[in-house]
C-alpha cells in the first residue's frame, strides 16, 4: 500500500534536519476506514453493553487512532491521556447533564440555577480540557501545552450566554393562569426580537474572541500560537455563507417547485381546482426538506473549508506558522459522496466517511518552522519543566472534543 | 523462543529534547532493556504502555519515566513484540479480525434492537414512575401554564355543563376503579382556537378538553367521557413524563452510536422515535379507555363517533391555509391522524381483548 511510504521520512529527515533554514512540514493521515471501522464497531458494541461506561476507553483509542496517524514531518502525533482518569471527567460530565437535563424537564422554574451552575462552570470545565487534550499531546517524544488563562476562557465564553441570561432578566413575568395581555405580549416579542438579532450581529465577534483564545493559547516547546486573523474576516465568512444558503435555498425551492408542477401536468393533465390546492400544500413541505438537506450538505462543507482556512492561515508562533489550504470544492465532493453512502450502507459507511474527511483536512494543512527544528526546540525545553509538566496533576481527565 | 531474546533497533525520545536516538530494544526476565549506547535502561513490562496493534500508524510505547519509544516499521516491531512474549489484550485482537468484528457488528444491532423494543419503554416507564407524585405534579403544573399561555382561552361554556360533564366522568372512574385506586385527576375546559376539537394530559393528571371538543360533540356525553378516559390512560401510563425520558434516551442512543454527530443529524432519528413511541402509547391509552368505559357501563363503541366526527372535521377545514394555522399538539388526542384504524378498534373491542 502507498501509506508504506510514510514511513521513510523519518530516517530520512535525520540527514536534513541540520540544512534549510526554514523548514516545511508536510502534514499525512494514515489512517485507514476499514480499520476504523472495525475499531469503532467493537468500541460501539462494548460502550453500548456497559450503558456508555466505555465510551471514555473507546474515545481515548479513537483519537489515539487518529493522531497516531497524523504524520507531521513524517513524525506521528502521540495521544498519552490515561483513559481511566477520562473515565472520572466522563463520571463528572454526565453528572453535570444529567443534572442540567433532570431540572431544565422537571423544574422549569429552577432552570435559571442550572444555567447558572453551567455558566459558572463551563469555560472553565471548557479550559480543562484543552489544557488535557494538549498536555496528553506529543511530537517527537515533547508534550504540547495549553497556555490559555482562566480569566480569558471566562471572557471568552461568557458572552454565549448572554442571550438566554437576557431572557431571564428581561422577559415580563406572565401570572400564572391569566390571559397574556397584548402590551406584555408586545413586548415579549421585542426583547425576544432585539436580543437575537443583536446576537447574530455579534456572533462572529463572539466565535472571533474564542478562536483567538483557544488557536493563542497552543504551546509547543515554550512557542506559543497566535491567531492574526482580523475580526472583519470572521464577519466577511458568516455574510458569505449566509449568501451562499440563501442562494441554495431558493435555488431548491425553485427546481422542486419546477419539477412538481411539470410532473403533475404531465400525470393528470388539467388540473382540477382541489388538485391544484393539494399541490401546492405538497410544494412547502418537499421544498422545505430539500432545503434542510441541501443547507447542510452545501453550506455545511463552505462554511467548513473557508473556517478551516481563516483559523489556520492565520494561526502562528515566533517560529512556526500554519497553512491551510482546504478548498471548499473538494469538501463539497466528499462531504456528499459521504453521505449517500452513509445512507447506501445504512451508516455503516460512517467510519469510512470519518477518515476520508480526516484526511482531506489534515492533508490541506502545512505547517512552516524557521531554522532546524531540533536545536530550537531542543534549547527552548531546556528552559521548560518537567517532562509530564502539569499533566500528573489531573483528577478529572476533562475531554470534551474540541 | 528459547533462543536469544529478540532485539530490535528503534528510536528513543527523552521527553525532553526532540531528538530522536538510536536504542536497541529487548525483553528479558519481565522487564523492558533499551540499550542507548553505554547506558542500559530497565522498565518493568507492565509499567510500559504499549501501543495496540493495527494495521496503519506507527508504534509508539510510553515510557515511565516520560520517554517514549517511535518505530516506523510497524510489522517489524509486532514480530519483535510478538517474539519477546508481549500480548495483546482481547479488545485488540477483537478488531483486528473482520470477522470478529462482524459479530460485534452483529451484536451492537441486536443490542439497539432490544434496546429499541424493550430497554427504553422499560426504563423510562419505570423512571417515570419513580419520579415523586409531587414532582409529577409540579412538571403538569409548569407545562399547563405554557400550554395555558400559547393555545388556551377561558372556557365559554356554562358552568353548569362543566360539572355536569365531570360529575358523568367521575361516576365513571368511581365505578371502573372499585377500590379508588384511580390516579389523581383534574379536568378543566378551555376554549382553543388553535387546537381546535382536542383534548390532552398532562403529568400530575391534568386534564384539559376544549369547548370546541364539547361541542362537536354536544349530542355524544359517552363519546366525550371516552375521550376522558383516555386521557386518564395517559395518566395512569404517566405517558407525559415517559415521553421526555424516551425522548432523551433515544438522542443518548443517536449520540452514542455516531459519536460527535451533527446536531442536525441527531434529530432525526430522536424525532422518528418519538412519533414511533407516540403511536404505541395513544394505542395503549385507547384500550385502556374502552377497558374503562366498559367497566364504567358505557359501550366503548362510543368513542367510535368521536373519530368520525374528527373525520369529518378534517375533510371540512383541509385547505391549507387552515392547516397552518393549526397546531398539531403531539400530546393531544385529535393530533393523530389514524382516525379509521382506531376506529375499527373501539367498534371491534371486546372485553376478552383485555384478558
Amino acid at each position: 500500500m502507498a501509506q508504506q511510504d510514510d514511513f521513510a521520512p523519518t530516517v530520512a529527515l535525520a540527514d536534513e534536519r541540520a540544512a534549510a533554514a526554514a523548514q516545511a512540514l508536510d502534514i499525512r493521515f494514515t489512517g485507514s476506514g476499514s480499520e476504523y471501522f472495525r475499531i469503532w464497531i467493537v468500541n460501539l458494541l462494548l460502550t453500548l453493553v456497559t450503558l456508555t461506561l466505555y465510551a471514555p476507553f473507546a474515545r481515548a483509542r479513537r483519537i489515539a487512532y487518529f493522531q497516531n496517524n497524523t504524520l507531521v514531518g513524517g513524525d506521528p502525533l502521540g495521544f498519552h491521556a490515561d483513559p481511566w482518569k477520562m473515565f472520572r471527567g466522563y463520571l463528572l460530565v454526565l453528572l453535570l447533564g444529567v443534572g442540567y437535563w433532570a431540572v431544565s424537564n422537571f423544574l422549569p422554574h429552577l432552570a435559571w440555577i442550572a444555567l447558572l451552575v453551567f455558566m459558572v462552570l463551563w469555560p472553565a470545565l471548557w479550559r480543562a480540557s484543552l489544557q488535557f487534550r494538549l498536555r496528553n499531546t506529543s511530537w517527537r517524544g515533547v508534550r504540547l501545552s495549553f497556555a490559555g488563562d482562566l480569566k480569558g476562557a471566562y471572557l471568552s465564553m461568557l458572552p454565549f450566554f448572554l442571550p438566554a441570561l437576557a431572557f431571564v432578566l428581561f422577559l415580563p413575568a406572565v401570572t400564572e393562569g391569566e390571559e397574556m395581555a397584548p402590551e406584555v405580549a408586545r413586548r415579549s416579542g421585542i426583547v425576544i426580537g432585539s436580543v437575537v438579532l443583536l446576537f447574530t450581529a455579534l456572533m462572529p465577534w463572539l466565535l472571533a474572541r474564542i478562536k483567538r483564545y483557544q488557536h493563542g493559547g497552543y504551546v509547543f516547546a515554550q512557542q506559543r500560537t497566535q491567531l492574526d486573523t482580523g475580526t472583519g474576516r470572521f464577519y466577511g465568512l458568516f455574510l458569505k455563507t449566509g449568501g451562499v444558503s440563501l442562494l441554495v435555498g431558493l435555488v431548491g425551492a425553485a427546481l422542486v417547485a419546477l419539477v412538481l408542477f411539470v410532473l403533475a401536468r404531465g400525470m393528470f393533465g388539467d388540473l382540477a381546482a382541489g388538485q391544484r390546492r393539494a399541490l401546492v400544500a405538497l410544494v412547502v413541505p418537499v421544498a422545505l426538506g430539500v432545503i434542510y438537506l441541501l443547507i447542510p450538505l452545501v453550506s455545511a462543507p463552505y462554511f467548513g473549508a473557508r473556517f478551516q482556512d481563516l483559523l489556520w492561515n492565520g494561526t502562528r508562533s515566533d517560529k512556526v506558522r500554519f497553512g491551510s489550504a482546504l478548498r471548499f470544492r473538494s469538501l463539497f465532493r466528499v462531504t456528499l459522496v459521504n453521505w449517500l453512502l452513509i445512507v447506501v450502507t445504512l451508516g455503516l459507511y460512517w467510519p469510512f466517511a470519518k477518515v476520508r474527511t480526516a484526511r482531506l483536512k489534515l492533508e490541506a494543512m502545512s505547517l512552516a518552522v524557521d531554522g532546524p527544528v531540533d536545536d530550537w526546540l531542543a534549547s527552548a525545553q531546556q528552559a521548560g519543566k518537567g517532562v509530564l509538566g502539569d499533566a500528573a496533576g489531573d483528577f478529572f481527565g476533562m475531554d470534551m472534543g474540541l | 523462543m528459547g533462543a536469544a531474546p529478540a532485539s530490535l533497533h528503534s528510536q528513543w525520545f527523552d521527553g525532553q529534547s526532540p531528538r530522536p536516538r538510536a536504542v536497541t530494544l529487548r525483553v528479558e526476565a519481565g522487564e523492558l532493556l533499551m540499550q542507548a549506547g553505554e547506558d542500559t535502561r530497565r522498565y518493568p513490562l507492565a509499567r510500559v504502555r504499549w501501543p495496540e496493534r493495527r494495521t496503519h500508524g506507527q508504534r509508539q510505547a510510553e515510557l515511565p519515566d516520560g520517554g517514549l519509544i517511535q518505530h516506523a516499521d510497524a510489522a517489524a516491531w509486532d514480530a519483535w513484540a510478538q517474539a519477546s512474549g508481549l500480548q495483546d489484550s482481547a479488545v485488540v485482537g477483537w478488531m483486528q479480525s473482520w470477522r470478529a468484528a462482524l459479530v460485534a457488528l452483529a451484536g451492537s444491532v441486536v443490542f439497539l434492537g432490544a434496546a429499541w423494543l424493550w430497554g427504553v419503554p422499560w426504563l423510562s416507564q419505570t423512571l417515570a414512575h419513580q419520579v415523586p407524585d409531587s414532582l409529577d405534579r409540579h412538571v403538569g403544573q409548569q407545562s399547563l401554564q405554557q400550554l395555558d399561555r400559547l393555545f388556551l382561552r377561558p372556557s365559554a361554556l356554562p358552568q353548569k355543563r362543566q360539572d355536569e360533564l365531570r360529575q358523568r366522568f367521575k361516576s365513571l372512574v368511581d365505578r371502573a376503579y372499585p377500590q379508588g385506586d384511580a390516579p389523581h385527576w383534574e379536568l378543566a375546559f378551555h376554549a382553543s382556537p388553535v387546537l381546535g376539537a382536542n383534548a390532552f394530559a398532562l403529568p400530575g393528571g391534568y386534564m384539559v378538553m376544549t369547548d370546541e371538543l364539547v361541542e362537536l360533540l354536544h349530542d355524544q356525553p359517552d363519546a366525550l367521557v371516552g375521550v376522558l378516559a383516555h386521557e386518564l390512560g395517559h395518566v395512569e401510563h404517566r405517558d407525559g413524563l415517559d415521553m421526555v425520558v424516551r425522548a432523551s434516551l433515544i438522542s443518548a442512543l443517536v449520540g452514542v452510536v455516531l459519536g460527535d454527530a451533527s446536531g442536525f443529524l441527531a434529530t432525526v432519528p430522536a424525532t422518528l422515535a418519538t412519533q414511533a413511541y407516540s403511536r404505541d402509547t395513544e394505542r395503549r391509552a385507547d384500550a385502556h379507555a374502552a377497558r374503562l368505559m366498559h367497566a364504567g357501563g358505557v359501550p366503548p363503541a362510543a368513542m367510535a363517533v368521536f373519530f368520525e366526527r374528527m373525520l369529518v372535521e378534517a375533510d371540512k377545514d383541509s385547505s391549507p391555509q387552515d392547516e397552518e394555522d393549526r397546531v398539531s399538539l403531539p400530546i393531544a388526542i385529535g393530533s393523530h391522524p389514524d382516525h379509521l384504524e382506531r376506529i375499527r378498534f373501539f367498534r371491534e373491542w371486546r372485553p376478552e381483548d383485555s384478558r
